[in-house]
């Protein structure tokens, strides 16, 4: 998947999240650039990347990330690797 | 030795700086070290037992943290990996645990169970509870791969760097080494500048106001602690009073923390943002304390929500998605994880149910908080005009709620914090002083059925006066993070647009000019009349 397209889907879901359609994102996004999109938030937006695309996050990934770009590039590198990832999440 | 002590101010920091100047003119390993000698002085001079209680706990620590290192070098480890976190995360809960909280649980059962258990009265190690979150935060950084090497100096200089060793700013070991491993251990004219303002604001702000405020609320505290009702207007000034003595307390000594750091070259991270502006209590938590908030929510508060999070959508119920946010997912995946992070922070900051209270409470209003939002998001699409006509009302209710808390922080019992609640809800008559009355004239006759017992004038009309002064210095000045913002004051503390100016002069903008030197010194004299006094810092007990 492009990268483009996985931007467009973290829009989706983030506008969703916070009942803001004017929301726009960008790879050099930052959180505190989206008014809030807080810590709670931010929880919530990556488990629903994470259902949404059948990828799981490292807790310790998921306080690194510098802005949306580098989300965006972990999820299509998760994505590309052949390893099936387990549906079932513990 | 209290940073607002002269032995401190005109001693031990003159010593520990041109030391580490000195030596640093001969090896940066021989500055550093010296660096966590006179740490250990500091540590040890109020009571040596200390360094003897904190050392084991250093070795320990550091031996857990080489081991995690080694196992992360396989994948097979891992497992073992998390194990030998999760040892090292129960010992030291367990070791802040016999200290912090031996007599409360003792005390609880008694209390319970009609037991008759003696308590210990074990003596807090001076500041064991940052120093047990920080370290906590090192392991976890290590067992995620974070952090790739340290030698036994770096976690010792980590550990115990003085200016943020007893109350922090909580910081994280990858924005702080760099600095250690890069700074030049010598003289640096804007360092020192710079250094020297964040300290004398700090010192200021303690000796000055924080401390001019203390002796006119803890009375009330007192008063009402031995049972008597307060009234409406003491009530409140104990309320307001003393959230703004803490609030000049804890960023004092957060701002001399910061200077005291940049003597040496370092620069910590930012503790406070005028946090009585806020304009919700979320927004508030961003603003106080932020290393603790930053703390709680990565190692307490995401890992819980997570796991609550991808059980629930694995279990194929809805998960928090705006506009379809069920009951459920809202209680079991914000309120959950919510109140429980604020409750631990309750508990961390002292063992007493005044502070479970204070924790608990915070918890509510921030679960209600984005209940609001969510609700609001509904009701209200136009964002621009919600947010001019909410961010007033916002702010003048975030702050009551702040200063309804702080009664719980600070009053010695749940019943005298109940009674200071009853009292600014007005059940305990207002307590308007009698002289004050009898101006008023025809109004007079009918407050003075519901007065009660009226306060004296004169100590309410100074306590008035220094509420109202300390107001407007807290949400009318620019904070000293502002003032300072074109030297980064703080780790990441970009200079902002838009600041009060006058033509083309910007006020109340720092720079290294003669103005600001006699403005600093004035200050330092104002601030070195009052220092010396018996006041201990209110986050030092923690």
């Amino acid at each position: 998947m492009a990268s483009q397209e996985v931007l467009s889907k973290f829009t989706d879901i983030l506008r969703d999240l916070l009942l803001d359609d004017s929301v726009e994102l960008t790879m050099e996004t930052r959180r505190e650039d989206v008014p809030g999109w807080d810590s709670f938030n931010y929880i919530n937006f990556t488990v629903a990347v994470e259902m949404q695309f059948g990828v799981k996050f490292k807790i310790a990934d998921i306080e690194s990330f510098p802005n949306v770009g580098a989300i965006v590039t972990k999820v299509t590198e998760m994505m590309a690797t052949s390893r099936p990832v387990e549906k079932t999440l513990r | 030795m209290l940073f607002n002590s002269a032995e401190f101010l005109f001693g031990f920091t003159p010593v520990a700086v041109l030391g580490f100047y000195l030596l640093g003119r001969f090896s940066r390993v021989s500055a550093i070290r010296w660096l966590i000698a006179v740490s250990l002085v500091f540590y040890g001079w109020w009571r040596p037992l200390n360094v003897l209680i904190i050392g084991p706990s250093i070795l320990i620590n550091y031996g857990l943290a080489r081991v995690l290192l080694r196992l992360n070098e396989s994948e097979q480890a891992r497992q073992w990996s998390q194990a030998i976190l999760l040892l090292g995360i129960l010992f030291n809960v367990a070791f802040l645990g016999v200290f912090k909280y031996t007599d409360f649980i003792t005390g609880t059962v008694n209390d319970v169970f009609g037991a008759n258990f003696v308590l210990l009265h074990i003596i807090l190690p001076l500041g064991i509870s940052f120093i047990t979150f920080q370290k906590i935060a090192f392991l976890v950084d290590v067992q995620a791969g974070r952090i790739k090497s340290f030698t036994f100096q770096d976690y010792c200089t980590f550990v115990l760097f003085f200016p943020q060793l007893i109350a922090g700013p909580i910081v994280h070991y990858r924005e702080m080494m760099p600095q250690f491993h890069t700074t030049s251990c010598r003289f640096n004219q804007e360092n020192v500048a710079v250094g020297l303002t964040l300290l004398l604001f700090g010192l200021f702000k303690k000796v000055v106001l924080a401390d001019k405020m203390a002796p006119l609320v803890t009375p009330i505290y007192e008063h009402a602690t031995s049972g008597a009702n307060i009234s409406f207007l003491t009530a409140w000034m104990a309320a307001v009073g003393f959230t703004l003595q803490i609030y000049f307390d804890f960023s004092g000594y957060t701002d001399m923390a910061l200077g005291l750091a940049r003597l040496f070259g370092i620069k910590l991270p930012p503790n406070f943002n005028s946090p009585l502006r806020a304009a919700s209590i979320i927004d508030f938590w961003l603003r106080w304390h932020m290393t603790l908030t930053r703390f709680l929510t990565a190692y307490v508060y995401n890992p819980l929500a997570l796991t609550l999070t991808r059980r629930r959508l694995a279990k194929g119920l809805p998960g928090l998605g705006g506009r379809n946010t069920t009951m459920g997912a809202f209680v079991s995946l914000l309120v959950v994880p919510t109140i429980l992070t604020m409750c631990i922070s309750g508990l961390w900051h002292g063992a007493g149910y005044g502070f479970v209270v204070w924790g608990l409470l915070n918890g509510i209003y921030i679960t209600i908080n984005h209940a609001w939002r969510l609700a609001a998001a509904r009701l209200w699409k136009d964002r621009r005009s919600y947010d001019r006509l909410m961010r007033p009302a916002g702010q003048l209710v975030t702050f009551i709620m702040v200063c309804a808390t702080m009664i719980f922080f600070r009053a010695p019992t749940i019943t005298s914090a109940i009674d200071l609640l009853k009292g600014i809800a007005g059940l305990n008559g207002l307590g308007l002083p009698q002289d004050l009355l009898g101006r008023l004239g025809p109004v007079a006759g009918i407050l003075h059925g519901i007065n009660g017992v009226a306060g004296s004038g004169q100590d309410l009309m100074i306590t008035g006066k220094w509420i109202c002064l300390l107001l407007v210095i807290a949400l009318a000045l620019p904070n000293t993070l502002q003032i300072l913002d074109r030297y980064e004051p703080a780790l990441g503390i970009r200079p902002s647009a838009n600041k009060l100016s006058i033509g083309k002069i910007r006020v109340l903008e720092w720079s290294p000019s003669l103005p600001w030197a006699i403005a600093v010194s004035a200050i330092a004299a104002i601030a070195f009349v009052y220092i010396g006094g018996p006041s201990e810092f209110l986050y030092w007990q923690f």
